[in-house]
């Protein structure tokens, strides 16, 4: 693989600059043109939720408004409470992901490290979460929890996320963690007397941050853009999440108003996109320590 | 259904055993006659269109001291029958319902309605007698209304005058002076635009290759229709419906007066120059930056035609006080009620069908407009087709037809292959 | 049924377990396993309550004939299974399901690879790169995908683009084969992100020194890659090859808003034909049914891997 210009740059014999230059160009070129099918629909969804519905669907589309409005934004808000539901999205996806973090560290902890009768068995049932597809299971949650009366809450969506399906994939990648852990600093702890919660807690969870850093990544990014599930549960407006909301930016007969759709997907996007721009260097090499790496 | 509820129960109690306690408090007490909470699922979320029904709704509760609440329930169009199914499923089902058109057969023959013919005759001053006997044939079983359809609203021509200038070509009304106001004349001129502008001929709304029930609005032209009247034997393979999407295959690839599969024009957006779509979406037009003419739908081969969509009401069986329900539809299509509805919905009372009423609903348009084009559209259209297991027989047309919009398309030869594959289910 | 009973000793020994710590006369061993159990149990009650109970619902449907709306709900033994063997959209839906898993897997892993590779380097304006890489992730995924409906249209941008290289593009989502690999394209540039940046912190572990090592020794970047590199990161790659794997045969609402499984029944994957059949269609019984066979093939899939790593991935822990 030639790709690894690095590596090429390091083996061969000290180049004059110019030649560094040109290199360094051609990959700047090549990743540019790879970011394109990327980048293209993002952009292209930011700048039509600034144009006019007409504009929105002008062929050859254009690239940048022509004639720029914050029409769909304002309207965004006056349509629904777009306020409270990006505060529903916000508080649900945070209580998901705490709430992952730490049933899933828990029992990835103790499948990695802690041996006790059934554990295969266990961990393969929660396994099995990892496997269903949340369609297969939808009707009857639906009417479990109808029974319960908590249809046209957020306890379906909390509960289901946070101890079900959604949360083996963080328990599978913690487990992968702790069992690439070393296991001597437990060994000192336990000598000092520590039971198995305090090194869980003092000694294990420290060191987790990179893999929880994962987790929560991953649990927030899946909570955020969570669709089926809310459009099923949720009833009012007032209580709906951000992914749901955003289909129901609508005139009178069920027409798209594709501008306000585009503005509130924007304003959804944005957010969590700047919140990756900051956080991704540690991110990326927090991932690097975790069990992941293998 | 009884084991099942049981097999539900075993679920539920175990799962309650499990799950945290903090959410036991919320269980629901049983809905007594006392505080009734109505719930109605619709697919506005229209805002001036909600303060309307809340406003009824407000009127309906102050006389009736026993309904504490009516919600109004907003699901997206696009699901909007798969989501009200789904919540049947679950045992959630509203007290009342909007239901689309082509659900209709479903909802009105499985009895998942409760009957609401009694009550409204019942009811004084509803004026029973006053609904229109086309409008409510799709919403009868065994001659007793099963749903009130609330919304009737014509299939009609809109055109872009600007846009047919633009081409050199004559507009609407001229068209329609001329004599010219058939599909054969209506593909030419649309060809002619597209030659000359690039942009689309006509658009048939919503048809985007997929939704093909749409095309009823041409093909009834040719007095064709997809099944026979019972349901029972597909039509789709006779000499009307070849000729009719003969029609169609060559304006979409011969033509190029209708925009081809996979592309798309809106007419809202000044980019076709005709458009066939239901005449609510005149208000879209408030907006629009050129000048436009509202017509009937074009004469065919086999004469004249309309038709109109629908939208109904219905009281689910399912629910635990659909005799308070049937009341509260019975207070909200009253002959009052309706007059304020017309403004999104154009009502079926007959007294109603007129310009004075239906004026105020549609302020767009002119009295000329209502008088000759939405008048009659309502009270001769014929309805969509539709048929019970809607959903199954849409999508298996949906898939033969597809066949039929490449450019050497056999069309005779699909259309035998649609009735092929669709035969099964609509003798079922 | 049978998946509960089996459970049942488990959650016994996990209550058994619960009270245990009061007698203060366990053995460090016997105290470590019911930590152990307390630590799994909200998430093995969890999957039970919110997986298992449906999923035993589900296969109690799967006996049944049960139409939503008429709210009949019948005993019809194995009617929905034979009508499952007898089902001649089967055989395309599972062509259409294999096809889209196994190209979507493919160019998902091979491109994320790539880019990480790419990435994997200290240079100006690396971190802005990898964000535009990531970026479609956080965008929500209806949204994504009507963008490029829009795009792939008959005279839309990606055809636009192609005519001015002197290129007539296909009609892209009316034809068969090109509608197929539309939802791939779609699917896969929505979450290569997401492997790139598994991949990428993958990379960051692989020590320096082993490639240096080899380098001295006279190996070539390729060698170095595909010996040295790969093999040290297959567990990532084993991962992300179940996430991805699993992931694409649960992908439905890009087809639905695409191309609604066609042309014809072309790209009508299972999971979306199982959507039709139970939701769309109101066939909850017969939907029962593709939902177990979904659920099959995917087990069968993660228990083939989960051998195969064995074979493959270089070490473990």
């Amino acid at each position: 693989m030639k790709t690894d210009a690095a590596i090429l740059a390091r083996r061969t014999p000290p180049n004059p600059q110019t030649k560094v230059v040109v290199r360094r160009a051609f990959f700047y070129a090549a990743l540019a043109i790879l970011a394109i099918p990327f980048v293209l629909p993002t952009w292209w969804m930011i700048t039509s939720s600034l144009k006019p519905i007409s504009e929105i669907f002008a062929f050859p589309p254009t690239l940048w408004p022509a004639n720029p409005t914050l029409d769909g934004y304002t309207k965004a808000f006056e349509m629904q409470p777009f306020v409270q539901q990006y505060f529903n999205s916000l508080y649900i996806s945070f209580f998901v992901t705490v709430g992952t973090m730490f049933i899933s560290s828990l029992a990835g902890y103790a499948f990695a490290r802690i041996r006790f009768r059934g554990q295969n068995l266990l961990f393969l049932i929660v396994l099995i979460g990892l496997l269903i597809p949340s369609e297969v299971t939808i009707v009857p949650l639906f009417q479990i929890f109808n029974e319960m009366g908590l249809i046209n809450t957020h306890w379906p969506i909390l509960l289901v996320s946070t101890f079900g399906a959604p949360s083996v994939l963080a328990t599978f990648i913690m487990r992968q963690f702790f069992i690439s852990l070393p296991i001597e600093l437990e060994e000192a702890a336990r000598l000092d007397g520590l039971g198995r919660f305090a090194i869980w807690w003092k000694i294990a969870m420290p060191l987790a941050k990179s893999a929880l850093g994962a987790v929560a990544i991953f649990t927030f990014l899946h909570i955020w853009n969570l669709y089926l599930e809310p459009t099923v549960y949720l009833q009012s407006p007032e209580l709906f999440t951000l992914p749901q909301a955003l289909t129901r930016y609508t005139d009178a007969y069920g027409g798209q108003l594709w501008n306000v759709q585009l503005a509130a997907a924007t304003m959804t996007a944005l957010p969590v996109l700047v919140v990756f721009v900051i956080a991704q260097k540690q991110f990326v090499e927090g991932l690097a320590q975790t069990g992941l790496k293998g | 259904m009884r084991s099942a509820k049981w097999l539900t129960t075993a679920g539920l109690l175990a799962t309650a055993s499990l799950v945290l306690a903090g959410c036991s408090g919320a269980a629901e007490p049983a809905a007594t006659a006392k505080n009734v909470e109505l719930r109605m699922t619709v697919w506005t979320s229209n805002e001036d269109q909600l303060a309307l029904f809340d406003a009824i709704a407000a009127e309906y509760i102050d006389a009736h001291p026993e309904v504490e609440s009516v919600t109004f329930d907003p699901l997206p169009f696009e699901d909007y029958t798969t989501t009200l199914t789904t919540q049947v499923a679950g045992g959630k089902a509203p007290d009342l319902a909007w239901i689309l058109e082509n659900a209709a057969p479903d909802f009105v023959d499985s009895g998942a309605l409760a009957p609401i013919q009694g009550t409204l005759e019942k009811t004084e001053g509803y004026e029973f007698d006053d609904l229109n006997a086309a409008a409510t044939k799709l919403w009868k079983s065994d001659d007793q209304l099963i749903a009130y359809p609330f919304s009737t609203s014509p299939f009609v021509v809109f055109a872009n005058d600007d846009l047919l200038a633009a081409a050199g070509q004559p507009t609407a009304a001229e068209l329609q002076a001329a004599g010219k106001w058939n599909w054969e004349d209506i593909s030419e001129v649309g060809s002619a635009v597209n030659a000359a502008t690039g942009k689309a001929g006509f658009v048939i709304r919503d048809f985007d290759y997929t939704t093909w029930d749409n095309l009823a609005t041409v093909w009834l032209g040719w007095g064709a229709a997809p099944w026979s009247e019972d349901g029972a034997g597909c039509e789709f393979a006779s000499d009307e419906m070849v000729d009719a999407l003969t029609f169609l295959h060559e304006a979409a690839f011969e033509k190029k007066s209708m925009p081809g599969p996979g592309a798309t024009a809106d007419f809202f957006a000044g980019e076709s120059a005709f458009t066939v779509t239901q005449i609510s979406r005149a208000s879209l037009l408030a907006e629009a930056g050129f000048a436009w003419n509202l017509l009937p739908l074009p004469e065919g081969p086999a004469g004249e035609y309309s038709m109109v969509g629908q939208a109904g009401i219905g009281v689910m069986a399912q629910g635990e006080n659909a005799q308070v329900a049937t009341d509260f539809l019975a207070f909200f299509t009253n002959p009052d009620n309706s007059e304020k509805l017309a403004q999104w919905f154009p009502p079926a009372r007959d007294s109603q069908l007129n310009a004075q009423t239906l004026a105020a609903a549609n302020p767009v348009l002119t009295a000329d407009q209502i008088e000759d084009v939405v008048v009659p559209g309502i009270s001769t259209g014929v309805v969509r087709p539709s048929h019970t297991d809607s959903a199954k027989i849409g999508q298996t047309v949906r898939a033969s037809l597809d066949a039929m919009w490449t450019p050497e398309a056999d069309v005779a030869a699909v259309l035998d292959g649609v009735c092929e594959s669709v035969e099964p289910i609509l003798g079922n | 049924m049978t998946t509960e009973s089996t459970v049942l000793p488990d959650r016994a020994v996990a209550r058994s377990g619960g009270t245990g710590p009061r007698k203060r006369r366990l053995t460090h061993k016997q105290r470590d396993a019911v930590a152990g159990y307390i630590f799994v149990a909200p998430q093995v009650l969890g999957i039970v309550a919110f997986v298992l109970i449906p999923l035993a619902l589900v296969v109690y449907f799967s006996f049944h004939e049960w139409n939503v709306l008429a709210n009949s709900f019948t005993f019809v033994g194995v009617d929905n299974f034979e009508r499952f063997l007898g089902d001649p959209q089967i055989a395309p839906v599972m062509q259409a399901t294999g096809i889209f898993s196994v190209f979507l897997v493919f160019f998902n892993i091979t491109i994320a690879l790539l880019l990480a590779v790419m990435l994997n380097r200290s240079l100006p304006g690396i971190t802005f790169f990898r964000t535009l890489f990531f970026s479609p992730v956080v965008v929500s995924l209806v949204a994504w995908t009507i963008v490029w409906g829009f795009l792939f249209q008959d005279n839309g941008g990606i055809n636009g683009a192609l005519e001015v290289i002197g290129i007539d593009g296909p009609n892209w989502l009316r034809e068969g084969p090109t509608a197929m690999a539309s939802v791939v394209i779609v699917q896969v540039f929505k979450n290569v992100g997401l492997n790139m940046v598994l991949f990428l912190a993958a990379l960051q572990g692989v020590p320096q020194e082993l490639q240096e090592a080899a380098r001295i020794d006279g190996a070539g970047s390729r060698t170095i890659f595909t010996r040295i590199t790969i093999p040290l990161i297959s567990p990532t790659i084993l991962l992300t090859f179940i996430i991805t794997i699993v992931g694409s045969l649960q992908v439905f609402a890009q087809i639905a808003v695409l191309t609604q499984g066609g042309p014809g029944i072309s790209t009508t994957v299972l999971v979306y034909y199982l959507f039709q059949q139970a939701f769309l269609f109101g066939e909850f019984g017969y939907g029962s049914v593709l939902s177990i066979v979904l659920f099959l093939i995917v087990l069968l899939l993660t228990v083939v891997q989960w051998q195969l790593r064995k074979k493959w991935v270089f070490y473990e822990n």
